[in-house]
Formats: C-alpha cells, sequence, structure tokens
C-alpha cells in the first residue's frame, strides 16, 4: 500500500502523483499572528476556519500548532485536534515538541496524523518517547536533521543525522521506513553570509541522498526559511522557484503558505534565472554575486505578486490596483480611507479602479486570466465601490453611459444578463438591470424612462432569438434608435446580421460574452459602434455532424415498458447524482476553468488544487443544506407515428407532438423513430425532471450579496446536477425498458454508449419549446412544482425535459 | 509523426474528447487526422461546439 496519512473523512496518499504534498502552514501560533492572536482570544472556530481555508486552498494535510508563552499548550492543542477532528477533511500535522501533548493529541486524533517534529538535540530522550507514541497510535513523523550540534548544514551532516535518527525511529522503535519524513531544514540563501551561498544546494543535495540512501524514506521542507531577509515580492518568486527545484531533487512533500506558491509557469523566464542563480550560487566572471544580481533585479518590485508585507510599502494607488487584478478584499476599507484623504472618490474610480477592470479585462482577453478570477476581481470593484458612495457627491458618475438590460419575455435565464451587468457596471457603466421575462413595452417604457444609450436583449434559447428578431419593429416603431446589443447561446453573427439588424433603424450589434458587450460599449463611447455584418461568402458555415445513413430499421421490437401512463418520484437521494455530473463539462464550460496557456500539471494543479476542492465543497452544502431537491415526473405512453408528428395516446385522448425535420441529408425528424400505427404502433417515454427551486433561490441570494464567484460557480453546479438527474433518470427508464442500463462513466453518457436517445425540449433535435404545451398536459408536472412561462420554458429554472427514444439507431442530431 | 499529431482535445461544453487516433465519423474525420488539421467548419459532433471551445488536453 502507499504511504498515507487519514483523517476522518479521507486518506490521502503521502507521494501525490503530482509531488509536492502541501502542507498547510498557516494554523501555526509561531508562524501567523492572524492565528495567534484568534488563539489568544480563545477563539477556537476561527482557528479552524483558518485551517479550513488552507484546505480549500489546496494543502492536502494540515499542519496545526498552538505552541506559545503562556499558553496551556495541553488544552489549546487538543480542544483544536477535536475540532479538526469533525471539521476538516484534510488529515492533521499535529505540531509539538512536547511529548506529552504529542501523546494525548495522537490518542483522540480519529485518523492517521503526522507528528512535526523528532529531532536527536537532547541526544535521544524525547525521539524515543515520541516514536513509540507513533507507533503505538500509527502516525507518520517528521524528522528534523538536528543533534546535539544543532542544524545539520551540510548534506553529508544531513545525512549523519538522518541516518541516526533512522536507527532509533525504525531499528529500536519499530517504525517503517515510510512512517518518517525527514526535513533536511534549509537556510537562508539572502542574508549575505558567506557560509551560507549554498545552503540551498546542501538541502537540495541532502533530499536527494536521504532518497537514495534510506530508501523508503520520505522527505519534507518548510521552503520558505530559503529566502529569509530578502524583500516579500522576490520571496514569493524564490521560494516557489526552490519548491520546484527541491521536488526535482526528489522532495515528497512541502510545508508553505499555499495561496503564496505561484506555478512556475507564472514566473518569467528571467526571474526565473536570477533565483536559479541565486539558489545554485552562481556567478560568471566580471559579474556582481547572484545575491546582488537578484536584490538589483527585483528592486523594481515589478511583479504582480500580492504579499501583505510587499503590499504595505508600495503607493496605495498601486496596492488599490493590485488588489482589483488579484480579487484581494482584504483590507480594502483601511486602503480606501487613506486614498480618500488625497483623492475624490469618483477619481478614486475612474483613475484607479476603471483601469484595474479594464486591465483584467485585457488579461481574460489573451487568455491570461480565467473567468471565475475575473469575478473575484469585480467583488473587489463593487466592495470599492459600495465604500466609496457614502462619501460621492450626488451627481457623481451622472456622465456615465447608461446601459438597459433585461432578459426578454418568456426566457427565465438571468446568469448571462447578469454576468454582463457584473462586468459593465464594474467597468464604470451605469447599469439598469431590470429582470427575467421582460416584455418589449417594458424594455421601451423603461429606455425611455431611464433615458438609456444602449439596450442589451439577452436569451438563452431558440425561441428567445426569435422574441429579439420580432420585437426590433416594436423598438423601432416606439421611436428608439440607441443601439441595441444581443447576446444568448441561440445565436449567431448571421441571425443577428440576416434576421434582426434589418428590423431597427439603430445599431444592432452580437455579443458573443459579457466582454464583447463591454468591447462594444467603449465603441459606442468612441462613436463607432456598428451593427454587426456578416459576409455569407467569406464566412464558414460549420458542418452539421450527424449519422449519414438514412435508412432506419422498421423491424426492430418495442420494449414493453413497466406500466402505462404517469408516475411522480420524490425521494432521490442527491448522492446518486453526483457521480453522473459531466465535471468536465463544469469545470470548463460553465465554471470557465479553460485551460488556455497552462501545461498540462499546471492546470492538473489548478484543477486538484482549487476547482476539485471547491466542487467537492458545493456537493457537501448542497446536500448539508437541501439546495437539491430531486424530483421526477415520467411516464411511458401508447403512440404512433404519421409523418413529422408523433400521435401520443393518454388520459384517453391523443396529443400530437409536431416535430421539425431537418433541412437537409439525412432530412432526420424525431418522429421517425417511431412505427406507425400501421406498422403497429410504439412505446414512448417522457420525462421532467428537476432538482428544485432551493438552488436557484440561493443562487439569486449569491448574486444580490454581488458574490459574483460563488454565484457563477453554484449556478454552474445547479445547471450540471439537473443534467445529471436528467442522465441518472434516463438510465432508469432504459432499465425498466429493458434496453441496457449502466453507464461505465460519464465518458459513456457523453458519447451516448447506450441504446437510444434522450432528446431534451429546447434542445438541436427539437429546439422549439411549443411540445411543451402538449407534454404539459398529460404529465402534468405541476404536481412536482413545475409551471411554464407564456413562452414555454420551464419554471424553477433547474428543470429539464425529454422524450426517451428506444430505436436503436436513434442518436443526437441537429435540425 | 510529430506531438500534435497525437494530442487529443476536450470539448470545453460537453467533455467530448477528440483523438486522433480514432477520427470522428460524425463528420467523416479519418483517423490520423491531428486536431489542427480539422475543417475549420468541423464542431463537436455531440453538442455542436466550434472547435475554439476545446482545450489539449494531454
Amino acid at each position: 500500500m502507499k504511504p498515507s496519512v487519514a483523517s476522518l473523512y479521507q486518506a490521502v496518499e503521502l507521494q501525490q502523483e503530482i509531488p509536492p504534498l502541501f502542507i498547510g502552514e498557516r494554523a501555526n501560533s509561531n508562524g501567523s499572528k492572524k492565528f495567534r492572536e484568534l488563539l489568544l482570544a480563545d477563539d477556537y472556530g476561527s482557528c479552524l476556519r483558518i485551517a479550513v481555508e488552507q484546505e480549500a486552498r489546496g494543502a492536502h494535510v494540515i499542519d496545526l500548532c498552538t505552541a506559545y508563552a503562556g499558553r496551556d499548550e495541553m488544552t489549546d492543542l487538543t480542544t483544536l485536534v477535536r475540532l479538526c477532528a469533525g471539521g476538516l477533511k484534510a488529515p492533521l500535522m499535529i505540531d509539538s515538541t512536547t511529548p506529552e501533548v504529542i501523546e494525548a493529541c495522537l490518542r483522540i486524533y480519529p485518523g492517521r496524523a503526522i507528528v512535526n517534529s523528532i529531532n536527536l538535540e537532547d541526544g535521544g530522550v524525547n525521539i524515543r518517547r515520541v516514536c513509540r507514541a507513533a507507533k503505538k497510535y500509527g502516525a507518520a513523523v517528521v524528522a528534523l536533521t538536528i543533534d546535539e550540534l544543532g542544524m545539520a548544514m551540510t548534506a553529508d551532516d544531513k545525512l549523519r543525522v538522518a541516518r541516526a535518527i533512522h536507527a532509533i525511529a525504525v531499528d529500536e522503535c519499530g517504525l517503517r521506513p515510510q512512517d518518517l519524513l525527514f526535513d533536511c531544514l534549509t537556510f537562508t540563501v539572502g542574508s549575505g553570509d558567506k557560509t551560507l551561498r549554498d545552503a540551498a544546494l546542501q538541502t537540495l543535495e541532502g533530499i536527494l541522498r536521504i532518497k537514495a540512501e534510506l530508501p523508503g524514506c520520505l522527505t519534507v521542507l518548510g521552503v520558505s526559511n530559503i529566502s529569509f531577509g530578502l524583500a516579500p515580492a522576490a520571496r514569493r518568486l524564490l521560494n516557489s522557484v526552490f519548491l520546484h527545484e527541491a521536488v526535482a531533487a526528489g522532495l515528497d512533500a512541502a510545508i508553505v503558505d499555499t495561496a503564496r506558491i505561484l506555478p512556475l509557469a507564472r514566473i518569467s523566464t528571467e526571474d526565473r534565472q536570477v533565483c536559479l542563480d541565486l539558489l545554485h550560487n552562481r556567478q560568471e566572471d566580471g559579474e556582481k554575486d547572484a545575491l546582488m544580481r537578484f536584490i538589483d533585479h527585483f528592486s523594481g518590485a515589478s511583479s504582480t505578486t500580492t504579499d501583505e508585507e510587499q503590499e504595505t510599502a508600495r503607493p496605495h494607488e498601486q496596492q488599490l490596483f493590485h488588489k482589483v487584478l488579484n480579487g484581494d478584499k482584504d483590507g480594502l476599507e483601511d486602503l480606501l480611507a487613506i486614498l480618500r484623504e488625497r483623492f475624490k472618490p469618483i477619481d478614486i474610480i475612474n483613475q484607479i479602479l476603471v483601469p484595474a477592470m479594464r486591465h483584467v479585462g485585457e488579461l481574460f482577453g489573451k487568455g491570461e486570466l480565467l473567468l471565475p478570477f475575473v469575478l473575484q476581481s469585480a467583488e473587489v470593484m463593487k466592495a470599492s465601490v459600495t465604500l466609496l458612495e457614502p462619501f460621492m457627491d450626488r451627481n457623481d458618475g451622472d456622465s456615465a453611459t447608461r446601459i438597459l438590460l433585461a432578459t426578454v419575455q418568456g426566457d427565465v435565464h438571468d446568469i448571462g444578463k447578469n454576468l454582463v451587468d457584473i462586468i459593465l457596471s464594474n467597468n464604470g457603466y451605469t447599469v439598469f438591470n431590470i429582470g427575467i421575462k421582460v416584455p418589449a413595452e417594458t424594455v421601451i417604457e423603461k429606455a425611455r424612462e431611464l433615458q438609456v444609450d444602449l439596450i442589451g436583449l439577452s436569451g438563452l434559447l431558440v425561441k428567445s432569438a426569435i422574441v429579439m428578431q420580432e420585437s426590433l419593429p416594436q423598438y423601432r416603431e416606439a421611436g428608439l434608435t440607441v443601439p441595441v446589443l444581443l447576446g444568448g447561446a441561440a445565436l449567431t453573427p448571421k441571425f443577428v446580421a440576416q434576421s434582426c439588424v434589418p428590423n431597427y433603424s439603430g445599431p444592432v450589434v452580437y455579443c458573443s460574452d459579457a466582454f464583447a458587450g463591454l468591447k462594444a460599449v467603449r465603441e459606442f463611447e468612441e462613436g463607432r459602434l456598428q451593427s454587426t455584418r456578416y459576409d455569407s461568402a467569406a464566412a464558414v458555415q460549420p458542418m452539421k455532424p450527424g449519422v449519414r445513413d438514412t435508412v432506419l430499421d422498421r423491424t426492430n421490437l418495442v420494449p414493453a415498458p413497466p406500466f402505462i401512463g404517469l408516475r411522480y418520484v420524490q425521494d432521490i437521494d442527491p448522492a446518486k447524482l453526483f457521480p453522473l455530473v459531466n465535471a468536465q463539462a463544469l469545470f470548463r464550460g460553465r465554471w470557465g476553468y479553460r485551460r488556455g496557456k497552462m501545461s498540462a500539471e499546471e492546470y492538473r494543479q489548478l484543477i486538484d488544487g482549487t476547482v476539485q476542492p471547491l466542487y467537492e465543497q458545493l456537493q457537501h452544502r448542497s446536500v448539508e443544506k437541501g439546495w437539491i431537491q430531486p424530483r421526477v415526473a415520467y411516464g411511458y405512453f401508447r403512440c404512433h407515428a404519421k409523418e413529422d408528428s408523433l400521435h401520443v395516446e393518454a388520459d384517453g385522448r391523443e396529443y400530437t407532438f409536431a416535430f421539425p425535420r431537418q433541412a437537409e441529408a439525412p432530412f432526420l425528424c424525431i418522429a421517425d423513430y417511431f412505427k406507425s400505427a400501421e406498422e403497429g404502433g410504439d412505446v414512448a417515454g417522457f420525462f421532467v425532471v428537476t432538482i428544485g427551486a432551493q438552488i436557484g433561490k440561493e443562487t439569486n441570494r449569491l448574486y444580490q450579496e454581488n458574490a459574483y464567484h460563488d454565484y457563477l460557480m453554484l449556478h454552474g453546479f445547479s445547471v450540471e446536477v439537473t443534467d445529471a438527474l436528467a442522465e441518472y433518470w434516463h438510465g432508469v427508464m432504459r432499465r425498466e425498458l429493458s434496453i441496457g442500463g449502466a453507464l461505465k462513466d460519464v465518458q459513456g453518457a457523453v458519447t451516448q454508449e447506450y441504446q437510444g436517445s434522450r432528446y431534451g425540449f429546447g434542445y438541436p433535435a427539437c429546439p422549439d419549446l411549443d411540445v411543451h404545451r402538449s407534454l404539459f398536459k398529460f404529465l402534468k408536472p405541476e404536481a412536482i412544482g413545475i409551471t411554464l412561462t407564456e413562452n414555454m420554458q420551464m419554471v424553477p429554472e433547474q428543470t429539464t425535459s425529454a422524450i426517451v427514444v428506444h430505436h436503436p439507431q436513434a442518436k443526437y442530431f441537429a435540425v | 509523426m510529430s506531438a500534435t499529431d497525437i494530442e487529443r482535445y476536450i470539448c470545453a461544453n460537453c467533455g467530448y474528447v477528440y483523438d486522433p487516433a480514432v477520427g470522428e465519423s460524425m463528420n467523416t474525420v479519418l483517423p490520423g487526422t491531428s486536431f489542427t488539421d480539422l475543417p475549420e467548419a468541423w464542431v463537436c459532433p455531440m453538442c455542436y461546439a466550434s472547435t475554439d471551445q476545446f482545450d489539449l488536453l494531454d
């Protein structure tokens, strides 16, 4: 078995597939002022929160240290170990030098912990006691290469002390080699002390030799000592480069502040080289020594790091700019109070905050910043403006461009519109977001009343695109000429140019996302906004994937459903849905964690360290709070096809579903997969599934509270869990029809590795939602809380509907 | 064969994986076609997303 440690909830391998194992260092009374102050205030709950925060930022194991003069370490540490045992998913590292305290903690900890630490400073007394306790309770142990002579400086000494510890811990006390994590210690290369110039090299060599000569043993290192005494911004870079070097030398685990470790690729080649020269003590003839070059190189401190100490040394304007850039809200109020002494609030907004957001937008455009981070920046912007507002003159900001935003009539989807609101309002524009399902009359009335400069219309489904097209003449007749920006998943530049632009007198502009909307508003201000144009000669027509054979088997057997008619199901365990969630679509698509320019390893780190923990946290929280209430209305019905229609028998009458047919080969239509009356008729399945309204309410609350990032996360999560429920229920129905049920993985669902197909209403094979009119009459999903809007969309938003087709040749297609 | 010839790409919208070794029958793409050699008009066979919605997987 691979060496691992465990909490009550999970086991964590000490040798991570992508090393190192990250051990969070902030829950330490000696290392963190914040933690110490909380401890001194006996605020154990907040101490636990520091541990939990590190877990959320990617720490695999949390170091816990409460030793502090005047405090009762036994009480403090055992109390916190108990709290962490229940409240922390990550296993604990019990950090103490007192054997009694270590023993007490191991006794009460319900997992396999790591003890930090043993050494030979006292000649070998405590080490034996701690090793025996570790053996008894099954813990791993960090061993520092310190003996009576002090901390081992050279690789030779580090190995020598490690061997001596190994002899006691393994040979004498019965620990296994893999229970030991040797910490070779490191000294700073930043002090200028000549004897320490090769400190990094000695440590790297020490790691290499311990790994080679004490097989099975592991290594750990507190990385940040390497840069002690240097400027904070440069420290972060040096620490990150050193960690990379140490891992290359064989380091298994690192004690770090995970929030301050940068991926190597985020460090410029030049910065990296200067760091490497210092670590490797390189000096060419006639060159200044590596430390001097390092200090010179970073004296401009133009890096984008956010070290708190560095922050305070920077001009306040720059600090605010970087807070926006880094999505960091800490200390915002104080910083703004200082800036207000020198600047008018409106100038702080226009000259610092707006340019910062503009820079954020540029980074997003270049693929260097992902959407979730953009939203965190917008949160800082919003929080700053909220703090400044009480000090602003009434007419400040009156000159800003005014934009009206609405989701069109009958459409309940507001994530797209709200993202546009977030981006525009946090770029200094005045946005009037008048909500969802807004009739054209209301848009016209509000546009006049509020004297807006532009109108932005949004809508997700095909029907909404039609609504936009058809309402534009109304806007024209009302005398409006302000530019109209259109956004939504069903829109294309072609549709906007050919079907919308001619219907209005002012510019009509297609916007693919919120940033395209921002670009359009800027072009408007510069007087060069123009209607979307579409050059059909130059444009590439997207391909139409799909089966090419048109001969559908007419001899397929009609499966026997377990019942005919309608049923409701309300007792589905939400946990059953999570394995079916399409995590790739969630992370990359809904959440915007695209790989972009990252290497495979950097992307893995982002996913493992940030995204996956967040996803798991949402799973736990949504179950715990009852946000997911899966409900299903479904049934099997006799039916027969007649040309493009499916005639369904239910409640003693017949309901007609008119399905669209492809306009080009192979001219498919959903009705084709069903037998005609002459062929003996057929059976169709239908379902409407929902995860309830609660999660939508929660999502909306986050938006109202300007928690933009969490808003996007929870919304995306709710969409994919809804889809997982549809996938799950489709599986149930396939089993009931005996046409093959279980999928081996989510990928199998993506590529339809099963018999038949489910065609969602509103999706490519059947974009028109009018079929809901018939469906709702006999499936009666009102009984599980689902209603229809005037243009046939389902409420709550986290609802989906489909027809389940059993024909073996049925697969997705688009009309 | 260079590295890009065998690199797989994943659709950010639906999770479909394009594998050059397999090609893609729904758009009649032959095995051995690298992602970068796909026609400009190629779309995800499952969700119709365009190539800019794909991330390098490996």
